[in-house]
Parts: structure tokens; C-alpha cells; sequence
């Protein structure tokens, strides 16, 4: 400590110079770490936040949402195992709406589920829908941006559909548009409208006799998944991670975004080393003569451990205030979150990260024989 | 009177290339306290191995070191570093202090390190310092200070923790003719007042006259006439 802090006194230039590095390194981990949480939020909201553990999809829909089709009977064979409370049909269609009355096009993600069932978002402003509703839906409040409010009527394009919004609910999000929440019944009406256009009578026909959704979503233990599993050999049954993961985009995004984060731990961690590492050879004959004269060993190993965590604590925390007001002047639409347990795992990440920098130092430092401090005329 | 420190049979090899090199052959030296000895000797003798080995630095091949009739012998590397804290007081030949301590923080860092509490400390670096002539300096870093003033710091470091022993090597040899005279009065003076022994490896002839015995060392081991 004595040391440690003496040490860095004596030279403020260097050592601020290799705390700015830090300083910038750690901000950009921060920034990038937000920057990742913000569009995996953005792209899987509407499935993250459901409570289901598990959804059920046809096979080989490669655990995509878009790609699955599942019938009643596939519901009513899950219910029969996890229990009907525990499930729960979901609908998933991306499309494109126009607000009534303007000509802005808007992509949303229809989202189909029980108005009553536990995957309807609580609504936070306007009124909740039930399966008796017709023409209702509750959107996501990122869509007041463009210009929809209470009773504003949106039309899908492709259909021709209208719902009335009846409330808001609030970061709610498929692939990085909006969510749109209808009811079953409204689900019906647009799977059949889908069906007539492009097939004609027979799949208008397979279309009306019973409503097809894209997935069930249950809640049930790893067991339970697994006698799904076995109980229905035509369809696949998907953790919620798995189907988050398979939105398309998600795993690129995360994947490239988890790749920079990954590097610039690693450049921190050399950063450091290598700033260190030249330092302690640099002073290795003060080591020595520190060694001669009764030091221990360990002493100056901590004080070395030190330097390092105070400059890299130092760093983050100056970076995790400059993160956080460049968060407050964000544009609301920026995809950028940095909640709480995020920035505690990255900070912790930083800090061990630097400590591992530190280690080639530290072995130097315990290498220095004190016997070259005698017989030798060093500087 | 009482040997503070006592050297017995010192033997120290080398192997160099697959030869043995004995470079101390069965050394013996006794200090009593308040003596002041200087070592000569030809270059590649082994005074600075001699010195190590007093100094607790190296282990040698054979034979016991005693400093304040404790050995040195099997001790762990901690217990080693303690016992040069404590026991013993280095000065090596260009001062060798830490760049980025004041003066009077040299000696509070050994202070430090040899757990005294924070008063006694400052109290008996500043009493140190101002026997040593640093009085105005005490907030100096090591660059500003001239060559003589370093070895000084470096005499009131050694002392901090009161050792038995001093050992010093070439103390003189960065020094002008003068100067080099003042550092040996001070430890002349300080292995009297205080009682300690001092041991030092020097090459300066004008210096001996200080000294309490001159012993040299040939064919590895101390004789009393060169
Ligand atoms: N670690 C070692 N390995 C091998 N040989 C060594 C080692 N240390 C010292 N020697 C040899 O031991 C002999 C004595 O060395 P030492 O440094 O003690 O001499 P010195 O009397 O201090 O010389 P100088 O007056 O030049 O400082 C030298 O020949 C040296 O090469
Ligand atoms: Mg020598």
C-alpha cells in the first residue's frame, strides 16, 4: 500500500496515461455490453418476457416461431400432461399495418394469445382486451412514436384487417419490431385471410374447420418437456432460450457483438500486462535491493496487485459514470440497456480480467533474487 | 564482550561448467559490538560473496552464520527477509534508494515494513536524519539529492530498525575522496555510539585509517596482513 500509492505519485504522467487507455477500453466494453443487451432486448422481448419455459413447434420448423404450425390437438395432448393452466397458444406473424388516416407504413409482429392467459403482457395504459373482443388490440408503445395513440384504428396491409388499439403495453418487441397483442378470435380471422388469398378453396376450407397457431407455450419442468416430447413425435419441443436464439438475426447480432466484448476484455487484459510487465523489469533492481533489505516477497507483490486494481478500478468506475450519461442522452428509440446485473458481471469481468494482467507482473516480481542487489553496480 | 556477529567455516562453491569453483574456503570472522571492519581484497575474491552470506542473501555450502547468535541456516525465505529487516542494515555502493521516496519516507517504509508504530517512527527517522546532517531534506526525492547525501539516506535506512549488524559494500566508491571519508566516520561512529558491528568491503585505502581492524581476504579466506 505505502508503496503502491507512493509509487504512482512519483509518476502521475505514466500512470494517468495508462488509466485513460483503461478509461476508454472500459467504456467501450460498457457501452458495447449495453449496446448488445439493448438489441437482444429489442429483437426477443415479446418471447424473453413470456413465462412460458417451453414452446411447442411443429417438426423441423428449426425452432423458428414463423416457421411452425401447430393444431388444437397438439394443445390438447400437452394439456393432458403439464396441465391446462400450463398452456397456452401463441400466434406469431410479421406483417405491416398503416395507422388510419395516415400513410406511414409500420412492420409489427402480431402476436396472437388468450387475452385472459398468463402471455398477455400487463397492459399500462388504456383498457385490457378479452377473447370475447373483436377488432381490439393492445400494441407496444414504441408505436406511439409514430403517431398511434388510444382508438387509433390500424389496418394490416395484407389482409385488410382493422383493429382498434385499445391499450399500450411497453417493451414489447419480435424482431426488432413491434408487438402487436389480438385476441384468438382476431387470430382466426387473419389466419383464414391469409389462407384464401394465395391457395384458394382448399386450404380456405383446412384454414376454417380449426385454428391453427405457431406454437403452445407451457410451463413445465425439464421432465415434463421431455414426455412431450415423447408424447408428440410430430412436433418439437423447444426451450424458451432455444426460441429466443432462433428469432432471426439474434444469434448473428449477439454473436458479433459477444465477439467485440470478448476482444476488447482481452486488449484490456494485455493492456495491462504489457504496461506492467515493462514497468516491473524496468524496476527490477529496486526490487532486488527492496528484497535485500527485508521486504517481503509478498509485500511487493500485492503492491504491484494493487496498482493494478486501482487503475482498473479507477477506470470503471469514472467509464461506468460517463456510460451512464451518454445512456441519458440517448435517443429514446436506441436500443441501449445496461441493467444493473449486466454492469455488475461486466465491471467484475473488467476487474479479473486486469488481475490476470497482472500475473506475469506479479511472477516477475517473485523472481527477482535479492542477491543482485550486492556486487553489482546498478544504475 | 559480545560477537554480534559470527561466521563460522564458511565454505561457498560454485559450479561453473561442471568445475567446482570454492571461491570461500572454511571462513571464519568474529565482530564484537562497536567494532568497525573493513575487508580488502583483489578483484574476484569473494568479498561480495562473503558479504551475501553475512548478509543473509545466500546460503552457503557449509557452515553456520550466527547474528545475534541466531542462524541463518534452514531458515524459509520469509524468515530470512525478517531477519535482514531486523537484524541487519545494508549499504551498497551507489545508495540504491527508491526513486519515488522522499527522503524521510525511506526510512518510514523500512519502519513500515518492520511493523513500528506510526509516532515512534516519525519520531526516530527524524532523530536519524538530523544526526546524518538531512534535517533540510527530509522531503527531497533521491534525484535531487548529490551523491554523499544519498549514501547518508541510505545509512539512516540501514539503521532504522536498529540492527546488530551493517554491512556494507564499496560504500565509498561513488564518492569523492572527502566525502567517502565523512559516510566511514558515520559508521565509525554509529558501530561505537550504538554498540553494533560494522563490516565493510572497500577498495579505499584512505579510509582504513578509521577502521577498527583490516582484514583481507586470500585463497577464500580473512588474514589480518595483505
Ligand atoms: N552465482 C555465481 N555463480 C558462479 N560463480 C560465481 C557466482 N557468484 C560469484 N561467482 C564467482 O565467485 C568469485 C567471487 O565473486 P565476488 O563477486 O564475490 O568477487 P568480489 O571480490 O566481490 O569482486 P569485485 O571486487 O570485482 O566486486 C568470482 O570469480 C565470481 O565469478
Ligand atoms: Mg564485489
Amino acid at each position: 500500500m505505502y508503496l503502491a500509492i507512493r509509487e504512482m505519485r512519483f509518476a502521475k504522467v505514466r500512470y494517468s496515461l495508462i488509466a485513460a487507455i483503461m478509461l476508454l477500453v472500459a467504456f467501450l466494453v460498457l457501452f458495447v455490453s449495453g449496446l448488445a443487451k439493448g438489441l437482444a432486448y429489442d429483437n426477443a422481448a415479446s418471447i424473453q418476457n413470456r413465462q412460458a419455459t417451453h414452446f411447442i413447434m411443429e417438426k423441423d420448423s428449426n425452432a423458428r416461431f414463423t416457421r411452425s404450425l401447430v393444431g388444437e390437438q397438439v394443445s390438447e395432448r400437452a394439456s393432458t400432461i403439464v396441465g391446462e393452466e400450463n398452456v397456452q397458444p401463441l400466434g406469431v406473424k410479421m406483417t405491416t399495418v398503416t395507422a388510419e388516416g395516415t400513410a406511414a407504413k409500420l412492420d409489427v409482429t402480431v402476436l396472437a394469445v388468450r387475452p385472459e392467459g398468463w402471455l398477455m403482457p400487463a397492459v399500462t395504459e388504456g383498457a385490457v382486451i378479452d377473447s370475447q373482443s373483436e377488432g381490439q388490440a393492445i400494441v407496444d408503445d414504441k408505436l406511439k412514436d409514430s403517431g398511434v395513440g388510444l382508438g387509433t384504428v390500424i389496418v394490416d396491409q395484407a389482409s385488410g384487417l382493422k383493429w382498434e388499439v385499445a391499450g399500450f403495453v411497453s417493451d414489447e418487441s419480435f424482431s426488432h419490431s413491434p408487438a402487436v397483442f389480438i385476441s384468438g378470435r382476431d387470430w382466426q380471422q387473419l389466419q383464414a385471410s391469409a389462407a384464401v388469398r394465395p391457395g384458394g378453396v382448399e386450404e380456405a376450407e383446412a384454414g376454417s374447420n380449426s385454428t391453427n397457431y405457431n406454437a403452445i407455450a407451457v410451463k413445465g419442468d425439464t421432465d415434463q418437456a421431455r414426455q412431450l416430447a415423447a408424447a408428440l413425435p410430430d412436433a418439437e419441443v423447444v426451450t424458451k432460450t432455444a426460441a429466443v436464439s432462433a428469432i432471426p438475426g439474434y444469434k448473428e447480432e449477439q454473436g458479433s457483438l459477444l465477439m467485440m466484448i470478448v476482444f476488447l476484455f482481452v486488449i484490456s487484459a494485455v493492456v495491462l500486462m504489457v504496461f506492467f510487465y515493462v514497468i516491473t523489469i524496468q524496476k527490477s533492481s529496486q526490487l532486488g535491493i527492496l528484497k535485500a533489505i527485508g521486504t517481503r516477497t509478498v509485500y511487493l507483490a500485492k503492491s504491484v496487485t494493487l496498482q493494478v486494481l486501482f487503475l482498473s478500478a479507477g477506470s470503471l468506475m469514472i467509464s461506468v459514470l460517463l456510460v451512464q450519461a451518454v445512456e441519458a442522452l440517448l435517443p429514446s428509440g436506441m436500443p441501449f440497456r445496461l441493467p444493473a446485473s449486466t454492469l455488475a458481471l461486466t465491471c467484475g469481468s473488467f476487474i479479473v480480467m486486469s488481475l490476470i494482467g497482472s500475473l506475469l507482473s506479479v511472477w516477475k516480481v517473485i523472481r527477482v533474487d535479492p542477491l543482485d542487489a550486492i556486487g553489482r553496480s546498478a544504475l | 564482550m559480545r560477537h554480534r556477529l559470527i561466521l563460522r567455516n564458511i565454505t561457498q562453491t560454485f559450479e561453473d561448467g561442471g568445475m567446482h569453483r570454492t571461491v570461500l574456503d572454511h571462513l571464519n570472522l568474529q565482530v564484537a559490538e562497536g567494532e568497525l571492519v573493513a575487508v580488502m581484497g583483489p578483484s574476484g575474491s569473494g568479498k561480495s560473496t562473503f558479504l551475501s552470506i553475512a548478509g543473509a542473501l545466500l546460503e552457503p555450502t557449509g557452515g553456520d552464520v550466527l547474528l545475534d547468535g541466531e542462524s541463518i541456516i534452514g531458515k524459509e525465505k520469509q524468515e530470512l527477509a525478517d531477519m535482514r529487516l531486523h537484524k541487519l542494515g545494508f549499504i551498497f555502493q551507489s545508495a540504491n534508494l527508491i526513486p519515488y521516496l522522499k527522503v524521510e519516507e525511506q526510512l518510514l517504509l523500512i519502519a513500515k515494513l518492520g511493523g513500528m508504530d506510526n509516532s515512534r517512527a516519525s519520531g526516530r527517522a527524524r532523530g536519524l536524519l538530523h544526526k546524518l546532517g538531512l534535517s533540510q531534506r527530509l522531503s527531497a526525492y533521491p534525484e535531487k539529492l548529490s551523491g554523499g547525501e544519498r549514501q547518508r539516506v541510505a545509512i539512516g535506512r540501514a539503521l532504522m530498525m536498529d540492527p546488530a549488524v551493517l554491512l556494507a559494500d564499496e560504500p565509498t566508491a561513488s564518492l569523492d575522496a572527502s566525502r567517502g571519508m565523512d559516510v566511514v566516520q558515520m559508521l565509525a561512529c554509529e558501530a561505537r555510539e550504538m554498540g553494533k558491528c560494522v563490516v565493510m568491503v572497500t577498495h579505499d585505502e584512505r579510509v582504513l585509517t578509521l577502521c577498527d581492524r583490516v582484514l583481507y581476504l586470500k585463497n577464500g579466506r580473512l588474514t589480518e596482513n595483505g
